[in-house]
């Protein structure tokens, strides 16, 4: 082991710094080998910046600014050459917009494009303007969105998250404010008949103002009235049922919670509207909670509305239970019919307190939607042993998990344009939701953007994406997703990575990205990692990640090292010291529950399949000695197996015949075959009378003669009266009317 | 949406209709025998067994003795103008959608004053059930040949006979675009009589039942070869049509699985001449209804009302000045 070696190796154990002659370390800033192509994000096209496109519906709320330029450019420019200097002309437009937004926040997207194109055109000689210009009028005239465009930063999470809310809430309530309104209208409807039927309303006055003074001469009012009054206008509700209508009416048009959706004549002064964006939970709880009398008031107010209308309200059913309707009557149906409380929390303010309420919320049915987001990942690797930490972003999603009740999504910067359907699920969901957001933007890490940064967290573990929808399915094969992680399969994604070597040589080689790739990304971990000059690279340093492999402790000879690249994008060795490949190995650790929550590598399932193959193998072993021992040559030529026999035909069709009546002696009726026409009934009302459904049936035999019985036999037009025997052997001329009943017996 | 009137409060207010509570104040008038009085049974018991409020359900009607019907049921009815059942009924359906409608009309006052009504209704497919008593005549004008009486039919008006073949009001309105429910149904088989009229109630949009009723006042013993021989019936089943019970199936034995979405089987069904089928001909759920397209997302307040009249009147207005 030279001088150096042994140094890095006590560096690696006791994380004391060595001083090193070749490198050095100094205040140099390092990045991980894999970042080495993402210097400038604007020369890339991905998913920034997001237009928050203006009246869009679901998940059509947020458009990256590429799929808005290549929706454009399907509409206008032709597949192949024909196209070409189309496309050209407006990636070139995007390019410089992307440029803009980082310097103009907040502005709109129709801005920024008049500002791009104008840049563009200025700076384009004057020779090639005039196409520029055409293609980009073309592109413009094809712009159909606008709304405000966000870069990735630090306040990205919360613009995202809160645009996202602000549409579903509208579509999620908007049949809900047209409900109320219907019903403010037919509850105002009702008031106005009944008033029309008062005498005020045929007053001569009333009269006058309906049709003007233009044409007052022209008319007697006080005659017309004189004839309404004499016309009797039916009764007038009672007291009762007026108040109620008009109690229920004045809760509807004053309700606080959604903003009416027509303007139409308001006869109740209703207060400014409720505000439903908090930025913490106990102010969303108490809120809520101080609300809840008026929510009551409203439901109640809904529910009597919809009886009366329909006309099915009863004083002495109803009035009971709705004394006794209070805030415990109050389901998951009725929480739905009110905006969700949006929550924006910043991880680095949960106290313990906050934390508390947060799991309280989600343990609810509250329809309480929380935005967590994580600007520091790794403040608590800078922890000594012995200190404790609060409960962050990170913690807070896969806690949620256990409560098996709220919508929990977890993702970065980076993927939360992707995950906007998830978004828009979660947030349309009736109960509560936890969205917990890594911005990138970490402070002290300096020359990463935070979309690469975030990247890079989902990439190394650190922040892994998920989606936990318990509204999914019944199971956690429907309910739970970890497939957006990069490499779901893998411990730790693995890259093939480019570089020169001394002989300017493209070579190439697999790295893997880990959790070390990323904790090194932060400045404040340089005290964690020691640079190595290629001359005294050594056989005993081997790659984090095959560290990683090797169970705890089994190592000790061995040094680990992770690939970074400097300022000159030159490529190093940097070897790392125990605290970090020991978080490393808790990252990793999680990182392998979620994948077995998510299906992948799952324990029991392994164990099931192991043990079922050994039964499995046992039994084809047995058999496979069975079958050997059969085929040795044996004195008695065993008996075939006769094949069983062929099953007999499966009887398909049943036919249902019901066992012939005997011919009764009783008279009756085939009941269900009365075409209900009276020829019976008008004959003698008491012997033939109609059941429940307006069919006949012989109501007492004895309420008429035989005579009667034989006679309706006659003229039941489908023939279903059957008269039987006679029932009175003295009956006049019974020979003649046996023989008449003969046929319908 | 959860509309907050709960399950428990619906309970507290479920009335239970019987079926005297559809009764009308009069007795019904038809004479004994009639047909219509079976069919009156058969939608009083699906108004029961739907418990459909009186108040929300309306009856329309033309004239002639089968368009009285209104007048037997306890709910809303228009007793309309001769052939105008249909229009009236759409007018009720496209402004209060939220009502059920039904529409008892005769075969004059369907297939012969009111034949441009019902090809636009079928078109139209507004939801509504369609009840069309055919007993081949003008019953009430006693005795005038309407277009379904068969040829040869004597009659006031045709004192010789008729000269024509009858019009099919199956063919017809299987013909017709966007028909999207056809059956026919016969008033002596009141068991099937119930069934379809209850899958035609439910079925969203244009029902059109065609039932085969008995006048035995002026066309008596027209239908006795069907009545009396049940093998001259074809008894149409399916899944997704009607189903039939073991006592019905021993009587009439002649029946055919027939699906309701085969509408070239449905026109080969309807011009069968020898055999009457009953059953669903032809059922297409998907077409949509003029009424929902024609829906508006505006809440007709008085304000509206006011504003869009004043428009009109404006328009005709002739001011002092000018
Ligand atoms: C405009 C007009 N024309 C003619 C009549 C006379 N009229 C009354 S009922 C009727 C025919 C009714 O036949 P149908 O519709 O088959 O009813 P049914 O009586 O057979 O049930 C006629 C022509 C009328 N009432 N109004
Ligand atoms: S005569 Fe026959 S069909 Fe008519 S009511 Fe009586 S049993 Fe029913
Ligand atoms: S005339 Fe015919 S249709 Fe009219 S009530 Fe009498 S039997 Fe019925
Ligand atoms: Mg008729």
């Amino acid at each position: 082991m030279n001088g150096n070696l042994s140094k890095l190796t006590s560096f690696h154990v006791t994380g004391i710094k060595p001083a090193l002659e070749a490198e050095d370390a100094g205040e140099r800033s390092f990045r991980p080998a894999l970042f080495a192509g993402y210097g400038d994000l604007t020369k890339l096209r991905y998913d920034y910046p997001v237009v928050l496109v203006e009246s869009a519906a679901g998940s059509k709320f947020a458009q990256s600014l590429s799929d808005v330029v290549d929706g454009i450019l399907r509409e206008i420019a032709p597949q192949g050459a024909a196209g070409e200097r189309l496309r050209k002309h407006v990636l070139k437009l995007e390019e410089e917009l992307r440029g803009l937004v980082s310097q103009k926040d907040g502005a709109s997207l129709l801005d920024l494009w008049d500002a791009a194109e104008k840049s563009l055109l200025t700076r384009t000689e004057k020779a090639a303007r005039d196409l520029l210009r055409d293609s980009l009028e073309r592109a413009r005239n094809a712009l159909h969105v606008d709304g405000e465009v966000l870069d990735c930063d630090e306040a990205t999470p919360t613009r995202f998250i809160t645009r996202g809310w602000n549409v579903v809430q509208a579509a999620k309530i908007h049949a809900v404010k047209k409900r109320i309104e219907h019903l403010v209208l037919k509850l105002s409807d009702i008031l106005r008949a009944d008033y029309m039927k008062t005498e005020e309303a045929r007053s001569a006055e009333i009269f006058r103002a309906s049709v003007g003074t233009a044409y007052d001469e022209a008319f007697d009012f006080s005659a017309m009235s004189g004839i309404l009054a004499k016309e009797r206008a039916g009764d007038l509700l009672p007291d009762s049922r007026r108040q109620r209508v008009q109690a229920a009416l004045t809760v509807l048009q004053a309700q606080r919670f959604h903003a009416p959706l027509h303007d139409f004549e308001q006869t109740v002064v209703r207060q400014p509207l409720y505000d439903f964006v908090f930025d913490s939970c106990a102010a969303a709880l108490e809120a809520f909670r101080g609300r809840l009398p008026e929510m009551v008031e409203v439901i109640k107010a809904m529910s009597i509305a919809e009886l009366e209308i329909q006309n099915l309200y009863r004083e002495s059913r109803h009035e009971p239970f709705f004394e006794r309707f209070d805030e415990g009557a109050l389901g998951p149906d009725d929480l739905a019919l009110f905006p969700s409380y949006l929550i924006c929390l910043r991880d680095e303010r949960i106290d313990p307190a906050e934390a508390g309420r947060i799991f309280e919320l989600l343990n609810s049915d509250l329809p309480a939607k929380i935005l967590v987001q994580t600007d520091d990942l790794l403040r608590n690797l800078s922890l000594s042993a012995g200190q404790t930490s609060s409960v962050g972003g990170l913690e807070l999603g896969t806690m949620a998990l256990g409560l098996n009740k709220a919508f929990v999504l977890q993702a970065t910067n980076a993927s939360l344009y992707k995950q906007r359907e998830q978004i828009v699920n979660g947030l349309r969901r009736d109960g509560p939701a936890l969205f917990s957001v890594f911005s990138g933007a970490m402070p002290r890490v300096a020359g990463v953007t935070p979309y690469l940064l975030a990247g890079a967290a989902e990439e190394s573990r650190a922040f892994p994406v998920f989606a936990y929808d318990p509204a999914a399915g019944p199971d956690w094969a429907l309910r739970f997703r970890i497939d957006d992680n990069p490499q779901a399969e893998a411990d730790w994604p693995v890259h093939r990575m480019m570089y020169e070597d001394r002989d300017l040589q493209g070579t190439s080689e697999k790295a893997a990205f880990t959790f070390v790739d990323f904790a090194l990304c932060d400045g404040r971990h340089g005290a964690d990692r020691v640079p190595v000059a290629r001359g005294d690279w050594h056989d005993d340093m081997i790659p984090v990640v095959e560290h990683l492999d090797l169970a705890e402790g089994h190592a000790p000879d061995k040094i680990p090292y992770v690939l970074m690249v400097d300022e000159n994008d030159r490529l190093q060795r940097v070897v790392v010291d125990d605290k970090l490949i020991r978080a490393a190995r808790r990252c990793g650790a999680m990182w392998h529950s979620l994948q077995e929550l998510g299906g992948i590598n799952n324990s029991h399932a392994r164990q099931l399949l192991d043990r079922e193959r050994e039964v499995w193998e046992q039994e084809k072993g047995e058999e496979l000695a069975k079958l050997a021992k059969r085929a040795e040559p044996a004195g008695d030529a065993s008996p075939a197996v006769a094949p069983p026999p062929p099953a007999a035909p499966v009887e398909t069709t049943i036919e249902v015949e019901a066992a012939a009546e005997a011919p009764s002696d009783e008279p009756y009726v085939e009941t269900p075959r009365c075409t209900t026409c009276n020829e019976c009934t008008e004959l003698n009302s008491k012997l033939f009378a109609y059941d429940e459904n307006m069919q006949a049936y012989i109501a007492d035999p004895d309420a008429g003669p035989y005579r009667q019985l034989v006679e309706a036999a006659e003229s039941c037009q489908v023939s279903i009266i059957h008269p039987g025997k006679p029932r009175n052997p003295n009956e006049p001329n019974l020979d003649e009317l046996l023989e008449r009943a003969a046929p319908f017996n | 949406m959860g509309i907050p009137v709960s399950e428990c409060l619906l309970k507290l207010m479920a009335e239970g209709y019987t079926l005297d509570d559809y009764r009308g104040d009069i007795p019904p008038r038809w004479c004994t025998g009639c047909g219509d009085n079976g069919i009156l049974a058969a939608v009083q018991r699906l108004c029961r067994d739907e418990q459909l409020p009186p108040e929300r359900t309306v009856f329309v009607s033309g004239i002639g003795c089968s368009s009285r019907f209104p007048h037997y049921m306890n709910a809303y009815g228009f007793h309309g103008l001769h052939g105008r059942a249909l229009p009236v009924a759409e007018g009720v359906k496209l402004r209060r959608p939220d009502l059920h409608v039904f529409v008892s009309t005769g075969d004059g006052d369907c297939c012969s004053i009111g034949a441009a009504h019902w090809i636009h209704a079928i078109r139209y497919n507004m939801d509504m059930t369609v009840l069309m008593h055919d007993n081949q005549i003008y019953g009430l004008t006693k005795k005038q040949a309407s277009p379904t009486s068969p040829r040869g039919v004597k009659s006031n008006t045709t004192p010789r006979g008729t000269y024509l073949d009858p019009l099919n009001p199956l063919s017809v309105t299987l013909g017709v675009a966007n028909v999207s429910f056809v059956a026919q149904a016969a008033d002596w088989i009141p068991e099937l009589l119930y069934d379809i009229i209850s899958e035609a109630y439910h079925h969203k949009g244009f029902s059109f039942v065609r039932i085969l009723q008995r006048c035995p006042e002026f066309m008596p013993h027209q239908f006795d070869p069907w009545v009396q021989n049940p093998d001259k019936m074809l008894l149409l089943t399916h899944e997704k049509g009607v189903q039939l019970s073991a006592g019905l199936s021993k009587v009439y034995r002649k029946q055919e699985a027939h699906d309701p979405g085969d509408l070239h089987r449905a026109r080969e069904i309807a011009s069968l001449s020898e055999q009457i089928p009953v059953g669903i001909l032809y059922r297409d759920s998907d077409v949509p209804c003029y009424e929902d397209v024609r829906m508006v997302d505006r809440l007709h307040t008085p304000d509206v009302i006011k504003g869009v009249l004043e428009e009109e009147f404006d328009k005709f207005t002739i001011w002092p000045s000018e």
